[in-house]
């Protein structure tokens, strides 16, 4: 479904990704794992369209994506949930939502979307019309992933959801996560916390400042001493 | 000095009236600057200039004999598709918001020199059956131009508020000037969108300049007049709104005209500039 | 203001190259032009012209005074009329009310007009949110306010002031070749003191407020005392101008000066110039008057002003650095001025703490910072012993940069004590805690664009280091360059370097300014191995040459292979302390980088990965 051929980023001067290249099926949970200042933010931004590669190619059911402005990648059936969130936070929690759907086709189905996302994290319901910016940490992220559920998209991008979380939190975000991908939307997850992430992947990569160093299934990769020396260098 | 005389309750009244009609003027101008300042990061000093260029042409078409009504209908749409092509040009060049401070300014001179160049640096008035109409609500003196100002700042302020706050297109606008790149990878086209902004806001100064020519005199000289005093207005309400402004505007105007009857008409702007100043040392955040 | 570093100029004063002790050559050629233009009266021109001449002058004070504060330090002020007015008033009210003679009455315009400016700064730079867009409004709204006083109040009673009966001196045959005189005079005043400043220390300090204040104050440059001299500058020159203005119009209104008007020529005119240079305002203005003024002799004055608010838009748009910098980049080869050899001394070794090896140098105890109801630091205490390289760790959001941001005097703690070398700086201004000793790198280098890569360095020096002269920090800023390596680099400017190469100017710039505390913060980040040996052998020697070293790193193997010890924060706390190896396989350490095998269990409702996978 996702194909990514050495693609290459720079952000700011520094570069970034060096030629990576993965794949990812449709209707996988895939986990990419890696210490910070590896590149997953980047990677994840540049497969949102939010940054501009600068080499190689990202190839999405088999159109070629790489070249087009940003606010086609949603069309194409993207979502992105940021690093730190990055909601409207002077906006309501309605309009955070309804923001997420402005695509036309969204659009047409919006009421439905908004009740299965309110069915998922029933917290919302009654913050409907609360500022963003004055929901907890937690009622953040899952604002944040009902947003970018209202572009109803093919691929949900996740970028570290448990940062800054009570592990409580983080039970209950994984478990919804874990039920989108179950009603068939693909899911691209990048993350901080190894062996939570590890536990809901299908197959995972392991990113190292900027490149891929190992993959493979969870069982395979749990053993291997490339996770531990990647983030603890023991 | 002019000193303090207590003005009669008539009188009073009166002034806050006619304070509430200023306001609302101040109100409208500040309109299309908050929007485009707030929302497009854009802080167009040329939107005064705009105004008066409309006003001048509704007083051109007014001696030619069209009511400076119907005139709306004619000047807006072109100071809308004006504003859109302006921002077309700009928005090809990464322009900080200091800088499109400097830049409208000078846009503002070559607008006052096409001005002055057409209708001379004299003083215009425009004649109109408007202005020979009043009404008398409880002794107190309406005239009919400041009445229909008030009536088009509150309209178009309300409805501006509405679009933004109920309309997708107005969720777009505050979501992108809240985190622009997010709110693209969320699929809102915001090239788009910032050549209608910039469309409205100039066919909101083309309003007001119309709402001048039916109270005002004209004179070229007399675009800075106003800089000063709105700016006041739009920072009082803050940034990107469209209810704020009218608000902001009308509680300056009646703050003038209150000082103006309790003291002399010239101690007005003492007001409107030290409301400015203490909200900018108290609120500095806002303009950000 | 305009951030378009790649085409940016070089740093546009460089102090006179001469031999140190010969007369620079810069203030000989204004005086000496000064002089000679002094006797074109002589010549006999037509009133006009003289007129002409002066309103030329006139504008060259307005434009260069103005520039001082808001071209060199970026403070863009809209306020420039308040403090023209203000002298104009000063002199008028004197001259008229109270018989002075005219000249007298320059000094008090002059005084007048400072103290205005300085009480308005005192104010307005404290308030820290205060810059661009607001700033100029602000000035803009005081100029109106004074206006709106001034014409209410018995100074002009909205009559105006009528200076008819005033005697002008007889400096010159004419009263138009007086005032062109006088005008000279202060024209020569004010450009000598332009160059001064921008030679000076005064004004390496304002360039680097305009590039980056909060980087400039964190590295001593101390910005409030240095704003408020350059406003205190600005406004005295504007108000003598006005003091020889008032006697020139002869009758004074409000309407003349608390406008918008003044303040927006002067920006344009500067603007058009180059406002980064001292002589860029009044090439500005000369060229603006000219222009104003041969269309509207050509009765086309309506055209004129239309033609000027074309330049300043296309200014804007393609030479936002003004006119100079592009003659001064056609006119002069850039040459690699390479020092020489001799003048190139190792760098000293780090003046000896009144602190011995091995003990207290830095202790934090209970520092607390939160943002916004978000705690980055929860009550932290960490010490740091002299000689040593600390490695300070932890996953994200743990509270590592907001730590060195705190301790370098970026942030104020909300709580806590930070005692160096005996002395609490947590509430110190960012330029005191860098005299002390404490420097620091940012993980996105911050180095200032429009200086070279050695004046980057040499502000430091200059600065941070003590150092009393720029030739003498320039020579030292030199010596640091060879010591990481960027010596080839000097000239350039920091867009012109890659990563590796601005990450050890950054270290060269902490390092000038000889701390005793050295905090680099993710120094390593987007290097490649390479790179990383380079820098992880400059820190080594960094520590060798005398200096403490906080290294915050998420690059293990180099945490390993350097740091004495490590600390390791987590959710704003202090979770472990100790060696690196050891620290590192410590259950809690683990637990919070890499989550807990048996506490992540399986979230409700997920069948085990193996039977997913469809």
């Amino acid at each position: 479904m996702l194909e990514v051929r050495d693609l290459q980023v720079t952000y700011g001067q520094a570069p970034a990704l060096w030629g990576l290249s993965f794949e990812l099926r449709e209707g996988e949970l895939l986990v990419i794992v890696g210490p910070n200042g590896a590149g997953k933010t980047t990677l994840i931004h540049t497969l949102a369209g939010v940054l501009r590669a600068r080499a190689g190619r990202i190839l999405f059911d088999g159109r070629d994506l790489t070249a087009l402005p940003p606010h086609r990648f949603c069309v194409a059936g993207i979502a992105i949930v940021p690093e730190g969130r990055r909601l409207f936070a002077s906006m309501s929690v309605r309009e955070n939502l309804e923001v997420g759907s402005m695509l036309p086709d969204a659009k047409a189905r919006r009421a439905e979307s908004l009740e299965a996302v309110l069915a998922l994290f029933p917290a919302l319901k009654t913050r409907l019309a609360q500022a963003a910016g004055e929901l907890s940490g937690g009622q953040q992220q899952m604002l944040a992933i009902g947003r970018a559920l209202m572009t109803r998209p093919r691929l949900l991008l996740l970028d570290e959801p448990s940062l800054g979380l009570s592990p409580l939190i983080v039970h209950e975000l994984f478990s919804a996560i874990v039920r989108i991908n179950g009603e068939g939307t693909s899911v691209l997850l990048v993350e901080q916390n190894v062996m939570l992430a590890l536990r809901v992947a299908h197959r995972c990569y392991v990113l190292e400042e900027g490149r891929m160093v190992a993959d493979g299934s969870p069982e395979e990769l749990v053993g291997r001493d490339a996770i531990r020396r990647a983030y603890l260098g023991v | 000095m002019a000193g303090f005389a207590l003005p009669s309750a008539t009188l009073l009244a009166q002034s806050i009236l006619s304070g509430i009609f200023t306001g609302a003027l101040y109100g409208l101008l500040g309109l299309g600057l908050s929007l485009s300042w707030g929302l497009l990061k854009q802080i167009n000093l040329a939107h005064f200039a705009f105004a008066f260029l409309a006003a001048y042409l509704c007083y051109q078409l007014a001696v030619s004999g069209i009511d400076p009504l119907l005139s709306l209908a004619l000047i807006v749409p072109v100071f809308f598709v004006l504003g859109a092509a302006l921002q077309a040009a700009m928005a090809r060049f990464s322009i900080t918001p200091f800088n499109s401070l400097l830049l409208t300014f000078g846009l503002t001179g070559i607008v006052e020199a096409v001005i002055q160049s057409v209708w001379t640096a004299d003083f215009r008035k425009l004649e109109s059956a408007y202005g020979e109409h009043h009404f008398k609500v409880a002794g107190l003196f309406v005239p009919l131009p400041e009445l229909i100002t008030l009536l088009l700042a509150a309209v178009l302020s309300f409805g501006l508020w509405a679009v933004l706050r109920y309309t997708d297109f107005g969720k777009a606008l505050r979501a992108s000037a809240e985190d622009a790149p997010i709110a693209r990878a969320f699929g809102i086209n915001q090239r788009r969108n910032a050549l209608l902004l910039a469309g409205a806001c100039s066919a909101l100064a083309a309003v007001a300049g119309v709402c001048l020519a039916l109270s005002f005199t004209l004179a070229p000289s007399q675009i800075y007049a106003w800089i000063g005093v709105v700016f006041a207005a739009v920072m009082l309400g803050g940034l990107g709104r469209a209810l704020a402004p009218l608000l902001a505007g009308v509680v300056i105007g009646v703050s003038e005209a209150v000082t103006m009857a309790v003291t002399a008409p010239s101690w007005a702007p003492l007001v409107s500039f030290t409301l400015l100043i203490a909200i900018l040392l108290l609120r500095p955040g806002r303009a950000a | 203001m305009n951030k378009r570093s790649a085409r940016s100029s070089p740093h546009p004063n460089p102090p006179a190259q001469a031999g140190e002790g010969a007369l620079p050559r810069t203030p000989v050629a204004i005086v000496g032009t000064a002089v000679a233009l002094a006797f074109l009266p002589a010549l006999g021109l037509p009133p006009f012209y003289e007129t002409l001449l002066y309103l030329i002058l006139l504008w060259i004070v307005l434009a260069t005074s103005w520039n001082i504060l808001s071209g060199y330090a970026g403070y863009f002020s809209f306020g420039h009329g308040a403090f023209f007015g203000a002298g104009l008033y000063t002199s008028a009210t004197l001259m008229a009310r109270f018989d002075w003679p005219f000249l007298w009455t320059l000094p008090v315009a002059a005084a007048l007009a400072c103290v205005l400016g300085v009480a308005l700064g005192a104010v307005v730079f404290r308030v820290k949110g205060i810059r661009g867009e607001v700033f100029a409004l602000l000035t803009l709204a005081v100029t109106f306010v004074l206006g709106t006083i001034v014409v209410n109040t018995p100074l002009d009673g909205g009559n105006g002031v009528s200076l008819a009966a005033v005697p002008i001196p007889r400096i010159g045959s004419t009263p138009p070749a007086t005032f062109y005189l006088l005008a000279l005079a202060a024209a020569t005043l004010t450009l000598l003191l332009a160059w001064g400043i921008a030679v000076s220390k005064l004004g390496a300090g304002l360039f680097a407020i305009h590039d980056d204040e909060d980087a400039a104050e964190v590295m001593g440059v101390p910005t409030f005392r240095y704003k408020l001299f350059a406003l205190a500058i600005s406004c005295a020159l504007a108000g003598l101008a006005g003091g020889i203005h008032a006697l020139f119009l002869s009758y004074v209104t409000v309407g003349e000066v608390f406008t918008i008007a003044v303040p927006l020529t002067v920006v344009l005119m500067s603007v058009l110039g180059g406002t980064r240079h001292w002589a860029g305002p009044a090439i500005g203005a000369v060229a603006i008057t000219l222009l104003l003024y041969s269309f509207t002799g050509a009765g086309m004055a309506v055209a004129g002003k239309a033609l000027v608010g074309g330049i300043l838009i296309a200014a804007i748009l393609f030479m936002p650095d003004g006119i100079l910098p592009r003659l001064q980049r056609a006119f002069t080869r850039r040459t690699a001025a390479a020092l020489p050899a001799a003048a190139v001394v190792p760098p000293a070794a780090v003046p000896s703490a009144t602190v011995a090896l091995g003990e207290l140098l830095l202790q934090a105890r209970g520092v607390a910072k939160s943002f916004r109801g978000v705690r980055a630091l929860a009550g932290v205490d960490i010490e740091v012993r002299r000689g040593e390289i600390l490695g300070l760790l932890g996953p994200n959001g743990s509270g590592k940069s907001t730590f060195i941001n705190v301790v370098s005097g970026h942030y104020v703690p909300n709580s806590g004590t930070i005692v160096f070398e005996g002395r609490d700086l947590a509430h110190r201004p960012g330029h005191r805690i860098a005299r002390a000793g404490v420097a620091r790198t940012y993980q996105i280098p911050r180095p200032f664009p429009h200086f070279t890569v050695l004046d980057n360095v040499a502000l430091a020096s200059l600065f941070g280091g003590g150092l009393a002269t720029t030739a003498a920090a320039r020579r030292d800023a030199m010596a640091w360059l060879v010591f990481t390596g960027l010596q080839e680099k000097a000239h350039a400017h920091p867009d012109a370097l890659n990563l590796h190469q601005r990450k050890f100017l950054e270290l060269a710039r902490a390092l000038a300014a000889r701390p005793r505390l050295v905090m680099l913060d993710e120094v390593l980040c987007g290097l490649t191995p390479n790179e990383m040996d380079d820098a992880v052998a400059l820190v080594r020697r960094i520590r060798d040459q005398g200096a403490t070293v906080v290294f915050v790193e998420h690059v293990m193997r180099a945490v390993l292979a350097v740091t004495d010890r490590v600390v390791v924060l987590d959710h704003g706390v202090l979770l472990a302390e100790g060696p690196a190896a050891e620290v590192m396989q410590r259950p809690e350490v683990i637990t919070a980088y890499l989550g807990r095998p048996d506490l992540a269990g399986r979230p409700a409702d997920t069948p085990p990965a193996e039977q997913r996978h469809a």
